[in-house]
C-alpha cells in the first residue's frame, strides 16, 4: 500500500444558515481550492462561494442550433438529393412537413448533449474513487448535514489555521481526509481503456444479438408467425384451388391495360385501308428512327436496303425501296409488322401501336430519300 | 387508439415534473419522481402499439433513416415518421430527465446502505455524485434547461400524434384544432391516471404528509381545467362542422352522436365533459373516494374519445362500400389489457427498487431547509 | 384616497397630466384622420376599423382575463400589479363605440350580408341561421354587455377592497372570475369568428378562436408589461417589485410567443398538408402578390425576433428589454390582425397609406387616455389585497 496523503480538512455544520455564513467567511479569507457538499442545493450558496455563472446555457444553445442544422441537412439531403421520391405530389423538399422532425432533433441534441457535457466534461463523472468517497463526511453530507472541505493544495492552506477557522465557525466535526496516491486520477474516467473496452464488447454483443434476432430468429418457428401468412403470394401453392396452383390464368377475354386487340387479324386487305394516324412531326420522326434502328435495322439495314448485320445467320430480306413496297399502303406495312410475313416474325409485342406508326413514317422517309422527286426540292 | 391513450398518459408525468417546475410550483416535488417514472413506462407501453399497427413488426427498423441496401430513405413527410422521431426523442429526454433527478438520490442511498452489493450498484448509478456545490450549480442549470426542453417536447409529441389524424382529409379527423385539443386531452387523462395511482401510493407507503390533500386538490383543479378545454374543443368542432357546410363533415358529427357508435359517444361526453365539472365543488375536490371515482371516469372517457375519433370516422368514411361496424376481437381486448398489465408491472417494479419520491427535492423544500438570511 | 405609509410604503401619485394629454392628442389625430378616411375610402376604413376593434378587444379582454386568472389560480407574484391590468381592462368600455360605425355598415364589409349572394350561393345559404345581420349584432351586443358586466363586477370589488380590506371580497372575486373564464373562452372565440373569420365566409378553421386567443393574451401581457415596468421605474408602484417579478412577466411573454407560433404553425401545416382547395385558398390569398412579404414579416416579427430576444435568463429580468419587446410584440399583434383582415379587402397586395397609420395612432391614444383617466381616481396598487405582502416578497 502506498502512503496516504492528506487531501483536505472537512467540517460539518447542522443548519443551512450556519453553512452559508461559514462559506462566506471561508471565501472572504481568500481560500480558492475548497468545496461545499450538501444533500440538496442550498439557495444563495453560489453567491457565497462567488461562483461564476454556469456556462451550460450557452452549450445548450450551441447544441440546439447544431441539432437544427443537422436535422435540416439530413432531411434535405435524404429527400431532395440522394433519393428524391414524389410523394402525393408534395414538393421534393417539403419543408413545412419536415419542421416537426427538425424540431425533435434539435431538442434531442440539446437535451442529451447538454447532460452528457455536464456529466462527462464538467463534472468528470462517473468517478467513484474521489478521496471524499467512503468517508463519514460523505455519509453525513448525503443525508442531513452540510460540509466544507478545504483542500491541501490551496495556497493559503495551513493545517492549524484551517482547523481554528472551522472551530470559530461553530463546526462540531472537523476531520482530515486522506487519499491513496494511486487512487487519485484527475483524468476523465470516461476515457479509461477499461471502459472503452467495455463499450466495444457491449457494441459487439448488441450488434451480434440484433443480427441474430432479425436475420435468424425471426425466420425460425415459432417466431416466424407473421412471415408465413394465409395470403397467396406469387408462385406459392394454394389448397384453395383444386389443382393446388396459386397462380391462375386470367379469365377468358382478359386483355392488358391499354391494349386493344388487333381487329384485322389475318386480313391484309382490310388492314391496308388503315390510315397512318401520326403526323410527320419532329418527335414522331425521331421516335420512328429510334425504334426502326432498334428493331428493324438488324435485318433490313439502317437504310432499308436489306443489308442485314446478321452475316447470313438469317436470310437477308429484300430491299424496302422496291416498287412493291413503295406502293404498299401504310396500313399494309402496319399489318406486316403486326403479323409478320414469310420468315419475318411478328413484331406486335415489341412495339406499341404508336411506335409502329412512327416506324412507318421513318420508313417512308427512307424510301423518299432514294426516290426523291424534283418537287421535293422546293 | 391505444397508442394515443398511452402517450397521453405519459404526458402528465412530464407535465408535473417539467412544467410545474418551470412554474415554480413547490407542490410538485412530492410527486415529480413518480410522475416521471410513469411517463417513461407509459411511453414504453405506448411504443408497443406502433410496432403492432405497422403490420410487419420485424421490419420496424425500416422506420429509421439508416443507410441500407435498398439505398432508400424514410418518408419524412409522413406523420407516422414524425411520430417515430417525436416519441423516441420524448422517451430519451424523459429518461435522461428522470435519471438526472435520480443521481443525487442514488448517492444518498449509496451512503445509507450497508449491503455490499447494493452499495456497488448504487455507486455505479450515482456516478460518484458528491453533493459538491460546484456541481449543484451546474446541475440546477441543466435541470432547468431540461425542464425547459421537456415542456415544448411534451406539447410537440402529442401535437405530432394529433397530426397523424389531422393531416388527413377524413371528416372528423381533418380539423385544425386537433393539436391543442389533443394536448389538453393528454394532460387531462394523464393527470387522472396519476391521481388514481397516487391515491394508492400514498396509502401504501404512508406518504400522506408528502402527497397531501392540497396536492391532490390542485391536481383535480387541473383536471377540471383541461376537461373544460376538451369540452370547448368538442363544441368548436361541432359548430364549425355545421358552419362549414361541408356535408361529409356535418354527417360525421351527426353520425357520432346518433349513429351505430352513439353509445361510445355518449359515454365519452358524460365522462369527459360532465364528470369533471363536479370538481367545481370544493368538497368533492378534497375527498378521496369521490375524486378517485371521477378520475376513473375521466380515464374511461378519454379512452372512448380516442375510440370515437378513430373508429366512428373510419367506419363511415368517403367510400360507402367500406362502411362497416368494427367490433374489437378478443385479441384486441387482450392486447389492451396486456398493456395495462405491462404498465402497472413496470410501475410496481419501480416502486420496489427505486425511491418513489425524489429525496433531494423534498429535502430542499421542507421547512427550515433554506437559509433565512437572518442577521446574527 | 389614503396615502398612508402603512400601506407597504405605497404613496398614491397621479399620472402627470402630460400622459393624459398625449393620449388625448393621439386620439384626436387618429380620430380626425379616421373620419376623413371614412369619407375618402369608406370600405378600406372599415377594414381598418375592424382591425382596431379586434386590437382593442384583445388588450381589454386579455387584461380582464389575466385578472380573473390570478384570482382563480391563487397566484401571488402578480398581485402587486393587478390593478394596472384592471386599468387596461377598462378599454372594454370603449369597445361598443369603436364598433358603432361598423355595425351600421355591415353591408360593405361582409359578403354574407348581401341577400342576392345568400340566395344563389347554397353554401352561404346554409349558414344563414348564424350569418345574418340581426344575429350578428345581437351576438356582439350580448358579448359587449357581458364583458362590461364582468369588468365592473371584478374591478369594483377589487377597488372596494382597497378601503375595507375584507378577505371575503377576494373570495367573491374568485367566484366571479371562475364564472368569467368559460364566458371569456366562448366570447373571445366567437368574436374572432364573427369579425375576422366570416370576412371569408367560405373558409373555416376550428383553431381560429384559439389563434385569436393566443394573440389576445400576448397583447394584454405586452401592454401590461410595458405599463408595469414604466410605472415601476417612475416609482408609482411598490418598492420591492424587482427582478423576480420582471422575470415572471418576461417568461410569460416568451412562453406565449411560443404558443402563438405553435398555433399559427399547426393551422398552417394541417391546411398545407391536406391541400384541400376550400381551405388552402385562405393561405394562398396571403401569399399572393406582395402579401407574401407580410406573411414572412409576420413570422420574423412575431416569433423569431422576440424568441431570441427573450431567450436568455438575463433578458427576461431587464426592464429596458422588457419594455422594448412589449412594444415590439404589440406592434406584431397589430400586424397579425392586419394580415388576418386586410387580404379580403385588397387581394393583390398589401395597402399601406395614411389611413392604415391613423388607426394604430388611434389605438395607442385610446389605451393611454383610458388608462390615465381610470387611474386618476384609484390607487395603482391593490393595497387592500390580503396577498399583497407575499406578492412583494415574492422571490424565485
Amino acid at each position: 500500500m502506498s502512503e496516504k496523503k492528506l487531501y483536505s480538512y472537512t467540517a460539518l455544520f447542522n443548519t443551512p444558515d450556519e453553512i452559508i455564513h461559514a462559506v462566506e467567511k471561508v471565501s472572504e479569507k481568500g481560500y480558492k481550492n475548497y468545496d461545499v457538499n450538501t444533500p440538496y442545493p442550498v439557495h444563495g450558496m453560489d453567491g457565497a462561494m462567488k461562483l461564476p455563472p454556469s456556462k451550460l446555457g450557452y452549450i445548450a444553445l450551441v447544441l440546439g442550433l447544431s441539432g437544427m442544422m443537422a436535422g435540416l441537412l439530413m432531411t434535405y439531403w435524404m429527400s431532395a438529393i440522394d433519393y428524391p421520391i414524389n410523394i402525393g405530389g408534395k414538393p421534393i423538399f417539403s419543408f413545412p412537413a419536415y419542421i416537426p422532425i427538425i424540431f425533435e432533433i434539435t431538442v434531442l441534441f440539446a437535451a442529451v448533449g447538454t447532460v452528457l457535457a455536464m456529466l462527462l466534461f464538467f463534472f468528470k463523472l462517473p468517478n467513484n474513487s474521489h478521496p471524499l468517497h467512503g468517508t463519514n463526511y460523505m455519509k453525513a453530507v448525503s443525508s442531513d448535514k452540510f460540509g466544507i472541505s478545504i483542500q491541501v493544495d490551496d495556497k493559503l492552506f495551513v493545517k492549524e489555521e484551517v482547523i481554528n477557522l472551522f472551530k470559530e465557525l461553530g463546526s462540531t466535526e472537523i476531520n482530515p481526509v486522506y487519499y491513496d496516491e494511486v487512487e487519485i486520477n484527475y483524468k476523465n474516467k470516461i476515457f479509461e481503456p477499461k471502459f472503452i473496452m467495455f463499450l466495444v464488447v457491449a457494441f459487439i454483443l448488441t450488434s451480434g444479438a440484433t443480427y441474430v434476432t432479425l436475420n435468424k430468429l425471426m425466420f425460425m418457428v415459432p417466431f416466424d408467425w407473421m412471415s408465413n401468412q394465409e395470403k397467396v403470394i406469387p408462385q406459392s401453392k394454394s389448397m384453395f384451388y383444386s389443382d393446388g396452383f396459386g397462380m391462375r390464368t386470367p379469365v377468358e377475354g382478359t386483355i392488358a391495360r391499354g391494349h386493344i386487340p388487333y381487329p384485322y387479324k389475318g386480313d391484309l386487305e382490310a388492314a391496308s385501308a388503315m390510315p397512318n394516324p401520326l403526323l410527320p412531326t419532329k418527335e414522331n420522326m425521331k421516335l420512328g428512327q429510334q425504334k426502326y434502328d432498334t428493331f428493324c435495322s438488324l435485318c433490313h439495314g439502317y437504310h432499308g436496303e436489306g443489308d442485314s448485320r446478321l452475316r447470313g445467320q438469317f436470310p437477308n430480306p429484300p430491299s424496302l425501296h422496291s416498287e412493291k413496297v413503295r406502293n404498299w399502303s401504310d396500313g399494309s406495312i402496319y399489318h406486316v409488322i403486326m403479323e409478320g410475313q414469310n420468315i419475318m416474325p411478328a413484331y406486335s409485342s415489341q412495339l406499341t401501336n404508336d411506335e409502329k406508326w412512327a416506324v412507318i413514317l421513318h420508313l417512308r422517309a427512307l424510301q423518299r430519300s432514294l426516290n426523291a422527286k424534283e418537287t421535293d426540292l422546293q | 387508439m391505444n397508442f394515443v391513450f398511452w402517450v397521453g398518459i405519459g404526458h402528465a408525468g412530464t407535465l408535473i415534473s417539467a412544467i410545474l417546475f418551470l412554474l415554480r410550483q413547490k407542490w410538485r416535488n412530492g410527486i415529480a419522481r413518480f410522475a416521471e417514472g410513469m411517463t417513461i413506462f407509459a411511453v414504453m407501453t405506448a411504443g408497443i402499439f406502433p410496432l403492432i399497427h405497422v403490420g410487419r413488426p420485424w421490419l420496424a427498423g425500416y422506420l429509421f433513416p439508416y443507410p441500407n441496401q435498398h439505398s432508400i430513405w424514410v418518408n419524412f413527410t409522413s406523420p407516422l415518421l414524425w411520430d417515430v422521431f417525436a416519441v423516441s426523442t420524448y422517451f430519451t429526454v424523459s429518461f435522461v430527465f428522470w435519471y438526472v433527478g435520480l443521481i443525487p438520490d442514488f448517492a444518498a442511498l449509496r451512503e445509507k446502505t450497508s449491503n455490499k452489493i447494493k452499495h456497488i450498484v448504487y455507486s455505479i448509478f450515482s456516478l460518484g455524485w458528491r453533493g459538491s456545490n460546484k456541481h449543484w450549480q451546474n446541475y440546477e442549470m441543466v435541470y432547468l434547461i431540461l425542464a425547459g426542453f421537456a415542456t415544448p417536447l411534451v406539447l410537440s409529441v402529442h401535437t405530432i400524434v394529433s397530426f397523424d389524424f389531422a393531416v388527413s382529409i377524413i371528416p372528423g379527423w381533418h380539423t385544425t384544432i386537433f393539436p391543442p385539443y389533443f394536448v389538453a386531452g393528454a394532460v387531462f387523462s394523464g393527470f387522472a391516471m396519476v391521481q388514481n395511482v397516487l391515491i394508492f401510493v400514498r396509502k401504501i407507503f404512508n406518504y400522506e404528509h408528502i402527497i397531501t390533500i392540497d396536492t391532490l386538490e390542485k391536481m383535480n383543479k387541473i383536471i377540471l381545467l383541461t376537461g373544460t378545454l376538451v369540452g370547448y374543443a368538442y363544441a368548436m368542432e361541432f359548430f364549425i362542422a355545421w358552419y362549414s357546410g361541408v356535408q361529409a363533415e356535418q354527417f360525421t358529427f351527426i353520425n357520432r352522436a346518433f349513429g351505430p357508435y352513439a353509445w361510445a359517444y355518449w359515454i365519452m361526453i358524460s365522462c369527459n365533459v360532465i364528470s369533471p365539472q363536479l370538481f367545481w365543488f370544493k368538497k368533492l375536490r378534497r375527498s378521496l373516494v369521490p375524486m378517485f371515482i371521477i378520475a376513473v371516469f375521466v380515464n374511461v372517457g378519454m379512452w372512448f374519445e380516442r375510440f370515437v375519433i378513430v373508429i366512428s370516422s373510419l367506419s363511415r368514411d368517403f367510400l360507402p362500400s367500406s362502411w362497416a361496424y368494427f367490433t374489437p376481437t378478443a385479441t384486441d381486448f387482450a392486447i389492451l389489457i396486456g398493456s395495462f398489465g405491462l404498465f402497472f408491472t413496470l410501475v410496481l417494479l419501480f416502486t420496489k427498487a427505486l425511491p418513489v419520491v425524489s429525496i433531494a427535492e423534498i429535502k430542499a423544500v421542507v421547512d427550515g431547509a433554506q437559509p433565512t438570511h437572518k442577521e446574527h | 384616497m389614503s396615502s398612508s405609509l402603512t400601506n407597504f410604503g405605497y404613496q398614491q401619485k397621479e399620472l402627470p397630466v402630460k400622459v393624459r394629454n398625449i393620449g388625448l392628442a393621439l386620439l384626436l389625430i387618429g380620430l380626425v384622420l379616421a373620419v376623413i378616411g371614412y369619407f375618402v375610402e369608406p370600405v378600406r376604413s372599415m377594414f381598418n376599423n375592424i382591425i382596431l376593434l379586434t386590437f382593442i378587444i384583445s388588450i381589454g379582454l386579455g387584461s380582464l382575463f389575466f385578472v380573473a386568472l390570478e384570482y382563480v389560480t391563487g397566484a401571488i407574484w402578480s398581485v402587486p400589479f393587478r390593478r394596472v391590468m384592471e386599468f387596461l381592462a377598462a378599454t372594454l368600455l370603449i369597445v361598443p363605440i369603436i364598433a358603432l360605425p361598423l355595425l351600421f355598415n355591415l353591408h360593405d364589409i361582409f359578403h354574407w350580408t348581401h341577400p342576392e349572394v345568400m340566395k344563389t350561393d347554397k353554401l352561404l345559404a346554409g349558414k344563414a341561421p348564424y350569418l345574418n345581420e340581426e344575429f350578428f349584432i345581437v351576438r356582439f351586443l350580448v358579448f359587449a354587455a357581458l364583458w362590461i358586466l364582468f369588468y365592473y363586477a371584478i374591478t369594483l370589488t377589487s377597488k372596494k377592497q382597497d378601503s375595507t380590506k375584507e378577505t371575503k371580497l377576494t373570495r367573491r372575486n374568485i367566484k366571479i372570475s371562475a364564472v368569467f373564464i368559460p364566458v371569456f373562452a366562448l366570447t373571445v372565440s366567437f368574436t374572432a369568428i364573427d369579425w375576422l373569420m366570416t370576412l371569408e365566409p367560405h373558409w373555416f378553421s376550428t383553431i381560429y378562436g384559439v389563434y385569436y386567443f393566443s394573440g389576445t393574451v400576448l397583447a394584454a401581457l405586452a401592454a401590461g408589461t410595458y405599463a408595469i415596468v414604466s410605472l415601476n421605474e417612475k416609482g408609482y408602484l411598490l418598492k420591492g417589485l424587482d427582478k423576480d417579478h420582471y422575470y415572471s412577466l418576461g417568461a410569460l411573454l416568451f412562453a406565449f410567443v411560443n404558443f402563438w407560433a405553435y398555433i399559427a404553425f399547426s393551422q398552417f401545416l394541417l391546411i398545407w398538408y391536406a391541400n384541400l382547395p376550400e381551405e388552402t385558398i385562405w393561405f394562398l390569398q396571403r401569399w399572393d402578390g406582395s402579401w407574401k412579404y407580410i406573411s414572412i414579416l409576420l413570422m420574423i416579427v412575431q416569433f423569431l425576433v422576440p424568441y431570441f430576444g427573450l431567450l436568455s435568463q438575463p433578458s427576461k429580468k431587464d426592464g429596458k428589454k422588457l419594455k422594448f419587446f412589449a412594444v415590439w410584440i404589440l406592434a406584431a399583434h397589430y400586424i397579425d390582425l392586419y394580415w388576418l383582415a386586410m387580404p379580403t379587402f385588397s387581394k393583390e397586395g398589401f395597402v399601406l397609406g395614411w389611413i392604415e397609420l391613423a388607426y394604430p395612432i388611434l389605438a395607442v391614444g385610446i389605451v393611454v387616455l383610458v388608462f390615465s383617466l381610470k387611474s386618476k381616481k384609484s390607487n395603482f396598487v391593490a393595497i387592500g389585497d390580503p396577498k399583497l405582502k407575499r406578492g412583494i416578497e415574492f422571490k424565485l
